[in-house]
């Protein structure tokens, strides 16, 4: 492959393997909202806290798979535990309470998270397998970064073949559409939401783990990626599985090509994505209007 | 006509002679007026940041104003380890005589969260309410502007020795009572430039990747300065500034391998110093960086022997091979590691292993710091300035540094040192086990970069 064919090539891809981590973590919080109606702004907490979860299964087993198994099962436990325990008494004062609470939690994890393993930069190994490059057309490419494409991708399909192929996916949808009329059917309705809340945590808390590896697992973390996952939830649609994964996609790639020809607009163009498709679909690009 | 051309070319020598002479520093100019004192070095086993003694009564009182809080807590806490150290040296002597008497050293944490807004209430309130004697800061220029302000308003004395922007002590931004004991972009830019292009002589095409922020902006023309007065065959083949705290630096990497470069040319510091690394490496990309963030231990070891060889860091403690010249040196060096074997959270982690680079630099400029004190037998403002101006201190590791009176900035010997396998780190680790680290690459060869090379920035209108 020719050297600047090549170039623009891993650029494609380093743009969907960003896109993916994006959707990972954008798709729980769009999920829950859609769902729920709830704005959980602590997801980008829940996130770095199922990288530091992940760190420490490492560290106690030796096993990135281990880790990337329980750690995000932990983080939808703590997940369910704000649900029941704080999000459903505030619930009915509407969203304000709900936005405080959220960041509140938020402000908790963080320092949570700095007295049980301090501020410093922790490491989170990938697994030796995944480790090195591969040869894509006469050009190298990490292996692991394709990974998290195939795991995101993986993860896209079930969860929509759950949500719209199965009966308990046909429940979910039918209590976010009228949750009066499905708990007079005799579904637990309270179950359900929590339930949807800890599969949103747990999304976020693979995305956590499947990026540690490539930075550095510190409490700085959720800033990192916060602010990009909101937009693409924004910019998605608020609810929308289908807007979440497009404009993640979208927003990877402007990422990447941004970096490659407008190099000093870099960290504004997402943002000026986010400003034009709203000036042309206000309610995002899969949102509707209620 | 002939005797007007020999004018000329008369004038024209003697000019560019005038030049030379000023720009060098002579020998005699950086004759220590104080040296670090390890005669007086006491036992220091006692020493734990975790539980450190509290000296009460009147004090010298030393405000840290730094990140205690949020995402950077971890550097006020190395600032802190740094400062407490320094003070307890002191104390354990018996303290210093100032205005007749003698006093201890006292210590304050001061957590400016990495705020403008937060710094300049808390370093207001340590003038104010515990009366602090000097403020000691800080990560990020912004901040280290907002103290010095204050302690301009208030007459207080502050010590910069970690904020490395030249602006900082130039033009309406000086204060005489502000004191920069840390190297500065100008120097970091110019001492690589110059490292590559009369002391390494092989690598041509160098490209620039910096945080998009003052900082990286001031690292990045410091180097572009350097290469045209040092290296003007060399090529910039590429320049980019990414946002603070990237999470993805596979776009700028694959550019990077593009354009051809040799070596990377950093300022970005911890996290983005260590994403940077780690995603090279895991693309493959084997080039050098060279930096002066990116030898936190920590990371090092995480990404390995393999690849931190060919690293180039450049400091400002130490001077050239070997790091340890006296039995001196070596007592103090094992003083702090055997003290660092009780320390517990946040103290206990790899980082704290060695007193040298960027700690060393730290605990340095408190000793030069205490020790204008101890000769102007004051904490007076002025009584320090008057000191402090032009003053020249030899620190522990045997670097001399002095005090330029017109702008207040430190000059200084700065060294790069090129990172190699742990069994080639004798050449600078000469003492057992003969590595600085175990698991990572680090300091092989280190070069000494003379002071007139990279003599930081004069503001025209204070140094004239």
């Amino acid at each position: 492959m020719d050297a600047s064919v090549a170039m623009y090539v891993a650029q494609g891809i380093h743009g969907l393997a960003y896109g993916m981590i994006l959707f990972l973590v954008a798709s729980g919080l769009t999920l829950i909202f859609g769902m729920m109606g709830v704005l959980n702004l602590a997801h980008a907490a829940f996130f770095m806290l199922s990288a530091y979860f992940g760190y420490q299964m490492l560290a106690w087993t030796g096993s990135f798979w281990l880790a990337l198994l329980v750690a995000p099962v932990l983080t939808a436990v703590f997940g369910i535990l704000m649900e029941r325990f704080l999000l459903k008494k505030v619930h009915a004062f509407g969203h304000m309470g709900e936005l405080i609470l959220t960041v509140g939690v938020s402000l908790i994890v963080l320092d949570g998270v700095k007295a049980v393993w301090g501020t410093e930069s922790l490491p989170l190994k990938m697994p030796p397998i995944l480790e090195g490059l591969v040869q894509i057309g006469g050009m190298q490419y990490p292996i692991y970064r394709l990974f998290i494409i195939a795991m995101a991708l993986m993860l896209l399909a079930i969860l929509s073949l759950v949500l719209y192929k199965t009966r308990l996916g046909m429940v979910v949808r039918a209590a976010v559409s009228d949750a009066e009329m499905v708990n007079a059917l005799g579904i637990n309705v309270p179950l359900v939401f929590m339930c949807v809340f800890g599969v949103g945590t747990w999304m976020a808390g693979v995305a956590g783990v499947a990026i540690a590896p490539i930075l550095t697992v510190f409490p700085g973390l959720a800033d990192q990626m916060g602010m990009d996952a909101f937009v693409v939830v924004v910019v998605g649609g608020f609810g929308s599985l289908g807007g979440a994964f497009l404009v993640s996609i979208i927003g990877g790639l402007i990422s990447s090509y941004g970096v490659q020809f407008l190099s000093q607009y870099a960290a504004v163009l997402m943002f000026v994505f986010m400003a034009v498709a709203l000036a042309i679909k206000p309610m995002g690009l899969f949102g509707e209007r209620e | 006509m002939k005797t007007m051309k020999r004018l000329l070319a008369v004038t024209i020598f003697l000019s560019l002679m005038g030049l030379l002479l000023a720009s060098a520093v002579p020998a005699e100019e950086m004759k220590p007026k104080a040296t670090f004192d390890f005669n007086k070095f006491p036992d220091m086993s006692d020493f734990d940041p975790n539980q450190p003694v509290e000296p009460g009564g009147d004090t010298i009182k030393i405000a840290i104003v730094a990140s205690f809080s949020g995402p950077a807590a971890a550097v006020g806490e190395i600032y802190y380890a740094c400062v407490a150290w320094a003070a307890h040296t002191i104390n354990k002597q018996g303290g210093l005589m100032v205005d007749g008497k003698k006093k201890m050293v006292q210590v304050f944490k001061a957590d400016g969260q990495s705020k403008p807004d937060v710094t300049k209430k808390v370093t207001e309130r340590m003038i104010l309410q515990e009366n602090v004697d000097f403020l000691w800061g800080t990560n990020g220029s912004h901040l280290q502007k907002v103290i010095n302000q204050v302690a301009d308003k208030y007459k207080k004395i502050s010590v910069n020795a970690a904020s490395l922007s030249d602006e900082l002590q130039e033009g309406q931004d000086f204060s005489r009572y502000s004191f920069m004991t840390t190297f500065s972009t100008e120097q970091i830019g110019r001492t690589a430039a110059y490292y590559y292009g009369q002391v390494r002589k092989k690598e041509k095409k160098f490209y620039i990747l910096c945080q998009d922020y003052l900082f990286g902006h001031s690292m990045a023309e410091a180097f572009k300065k350097g290469i045209k007065e040092y290296y003007p065959e060399a090529e910039i083949v590429g320049e980019d500034y990414h946002k603070l705290f990237l999470t993805d630096f596979a776009p700028y990497l694959t550019k990077i391998k593009a354009s051809g470069a040799e070596v990377v040319y950093t300022g970005d510091w911890i996290p983005d110093a260590a994403n940077l690394l780690k995603q090279a490496r895991q693309m493959g990309i084997t080039l050098p960086f060279v930096d002066i963030f990116m030898n936190e231990p920590r990371f090092l070891v995480e990404v390995g022997i393999e690849g931190t060889k060919g690293l180039v860091n450049i400091g400002q403690y130490g001077i050239g091979n070997p790091a340890f010249r006296n039995e001196e040196q070596i007592k103090y060096h094992k003083a702090w590691q055997n003290a660092r074997t009780k320390w517990k959270a946040p103290y206990d982690t790899v980082l704290y292993t060695h007193p040298s680079g960027n700690i060393g630099a730290y605990i340095t400029s408190v000793y030069w710091l205490l020790s204008v004190v101890e000769r102007a037998a004051s904490t007076d403002p002025d009584k320090i300035i008057k000191v402090w101006e032009d003053d020249v201190y030899q620190g522990p590791s045997g670097n001399v540094y002095k005090m330029r009176a017109c702008d207040h900035k430190q000059i200084g010997l700065l060294t790069v040192q090129e990172y190699v396998p742990p069994e080639e780190q004798k050449q600078s680790y000469n003492i057992p086990p003969y590595y600085w680290f175990k698991d990572c690459s680090n300091a092989g060869p280190v070069h000494e970069v003379p002071i007139e090379k990279n003599l930081p920035k004069a503001d025209p209108t204070l140094c004239k």
